[in-house]
């Protein structure tokens, strides 16, 4: 059993998380933001994972998505890196409104390596996301606890200044081809509500 | 904590006493510090041997890490330097450089030290990363990791039940717990000291020691928020900074004089500083890399890459009149000349916000001329459509 398993089953036997199934179909994350999901889900409450939905398929030390629904400004966006080690404080990162595409990958990318983990942006493309004009992005990611090489998947929107987001991420080979399509038929499949 | 997490607070053996009629003469230098003689790998069944074997486990994966830098001619740069101050020592000490963002060294007990890409980045000369290094050969040589695991122990309960497991099993959880404990700060004195003299025997002017520990306080103090002393982990353990400074300075004045490296050091590192400079700005501690890139440009103002990093954490802080700041370093750095490609883009960035469409369309225009692979090269095409003709 590798150590992240062991210490994500600690934490969760220890009663600081936990898991909910979230099954097929239509789902609403937050008030506006809803996918179509053609297959289940976990979700995964831990302390200190502040906006962001934690889904996984996997397991949290294997695959780990990440759902933002109606960031408003200046809300922080608060989740652990994978592999859960954040090391030291760190100062909060803070949605801005006014953040174009390039700068919201770059808050994303600031979260994803505080722990001092590498990222590589692959590539960032127009795309819509929710039924409003986003962004797409992959990119690789290696974990610093235990180096391992990871791929990674988002997409992202500002509507009416809020941001909805979704960022998937997992290791390189085998488990992030395999979801891969999966994750992308349920950004495919998301719609925000006028709200 | 995990065994990296212990490395990364230091780790060090020195088996003076037990060298004794291996056959390596002790040296003396001029303070009357003795150098211990070379020391020989203990028996697997002691605590230190246990603990040796562990930091043996450790440099396997740190050979095989992604995260070491592997050019060749940087690392026998930096490996010489740690020879030069180690002496008859250096046989023992192997130097592996770590793509972290942040300042710091360490030295484990079976000889192998890390030096992060931050300390890289933000050491001035080779004396200074000399000081830095001495320092960490002196928890080595003095064998401070052994002590304070051996301090652990003796003060454990939990000591007496992993006795009777034994081995490397229960000296590795020793080792974590003496990791979490860190040096003592009498311990990093003395390394102070025996660094401070070990640059001097090699040639180094001990008084650049001082500078690097009030230019990382200035960095530190920056942010608006915390006391450094409480907050950062480089200070923490350590004597209060200003007792550091002053005796650092103190030591460095015994022996004022000897080489400063400026040249030497940034040729070596030339190659990296962009991607170091824009790991900084990744770190997102904005307030910590526009000090540092203040200090850097304070040194010399005609730097574009520091330009433009300064210019890229003033945009993305984007307090007050950081924009207008960051239109101006991104500006000179252009004038200058060699500016990275993204410094058109992050031009652009701004000019766009503002609604100066011409102007931010020229600079995206420049930003694709120089870098047409760019991996947001689609996202930027969109934002010059979107602007129109």
């Amino acid at each position: 059993m590798s150590k992240w398993m062991g210490l994500f089953l600690a934490v969760l036997l220890a009663g600081c998380a936990s898991v909910e199934k979230v099954d097929s179909g239509a789902r609403a994350v937050g008030a506006r933001l809803i996918f179509e999901l053609d297959g289940a889900w976990n979700q995964v409450n831990l302390p200190g994972d502040g906006t962001a939905k934690v889904w996984t398929m996997e397991g949290l030390p294997i695959d780990r998505l990440l759902v933002y629904s109606g960031v408003k400004d200046g809300d922080e966006i608060a989740a652990n890196p994978p592999g859960g080690n954040a090391g030291p404080a760190r100062k909060s990162l803070r949605f801005r409104k006014g953040m174009q595409s390039d700068e919201l990958v770059s808050l994303f990318e600031t979260m994803l390596t505080r722990d001092g983990s590498i990222f590589k942006l692959e590539r960032l493309a127009p795309s819509s996301f929710g039924g409003s004009r986003g962004f797409r992005f992959e990119y690789s990611l290696i974990r610093k606890s235990d180096s391992a090489r990871l791929s990674g998947l988002g997409y992202g929107t500002v509507d009416r200044g809020e941001l909805f987001a979704m960022l998937y991420v997992a290791p390189r080979l085998t488990f992030f081809p395999r979801h891969r399509q999966r994750v992308e038929r349920m950004a495919s499949s998301a719609r925000l509500k006028a709200g | 904590m995990d065994r990296r997490t212990f490395l990364r607070y230091g780790c060090s053996c020195g088996l003076g006493l037990a060298c004794a009629g291996t056959g390596f003469a002790a040296t003396t230098t001029e303070s009357g510090w003795q150098v211990p003689g070379r020391f020989t790998r203990p028996e697997i069944s002691s605590d230190e041997g246990g603990l040796w074997a562990l930091m043996d486990r450790q440099e396997k994966r740190m050979r095989r890490s992604p995260f070491a830098i592997r050019d060749a001619a940087l690392r026998e740069y930096v490996q010489g330097i740690a020879c030069r101050l180690a002496g008859e020592h250096c046989p023992d000490i192997r130097v592996y450089l770590v793509h972290t963002a942040m300042f710091n060294a360490s030295m484990a007990p079976n000889g192998m030290m890390e030096v992060w890409s931050g300390l890289l980045l933000r050491v001035e000369n080779e004396a200074q990363l000399a000081a830095v290094l001495g320092h960490e050969i002196g928890h080595y040589l003095e064998r401070h990791s052994l002590e304070r695991l051996r301090d652990v122990k003796s003060r454990s309960a939990v000591a007496q039940v992993l006795g009777l497991f034994g081995g490397v099993g229960a000296v590795g959880q020793l080792a974590l717990l003496a990791g979490m404990v860190g040096y003592s700060r009498d311990q990093e004195r003395a390394a102070d000291a025996i660094g401070s003299q070990l640059m001097s025997n090699a040639g180094y002017d001990a008084r650049e020691a001082a500078k690097i520990w009030s230019n990382l306080l200035l960095e530190l103090k920056a942010r608006p928020e915390d006391d450094p002393a409480k907050s950062s982990p480089l200070f923490a353990g350590h004597p209060a900074p200003e007792e550091r400074m002053e005796t650092l300075a103190r030591l460095g004045a015994l022996a004022p004089g000897g080489s400063v490296g400026e040249q030497a050091l940034r040729e070596h590192v030339r190659p990296y500083r962009l991607e170091w400079l824009i790991d900084d700005v990744k770190r997102a501690q904005y307030e910590e890399s526009l000090a540092l890139f203040g200090r850097m440009l304070a040194h010399d103002a005609r730097q574009a890459d520091v330009l433009f990093a300064r210019g890229e954490a003033r945009r993305l802080r984007a307090k007050d009149e950081d924009l207008d700041a960051a239109i101006a370093d991104y500006t000179l750095a252009a004038g200058i000349g060699g500016e990275p490609p993204e410094t058109h883009r992050g031009l652009g960035m701004i000019l766009r916000n503002r609604k100066m469409w011409t102007e931010a369309r020229a600079s995206f225009r420049r930003y694709l001329e120089v870098a047409p692979r760019a991996p947001d090269a689609e996202m930027v095409k969109s934002y010059i459509e979107e602007m129109g003709t």
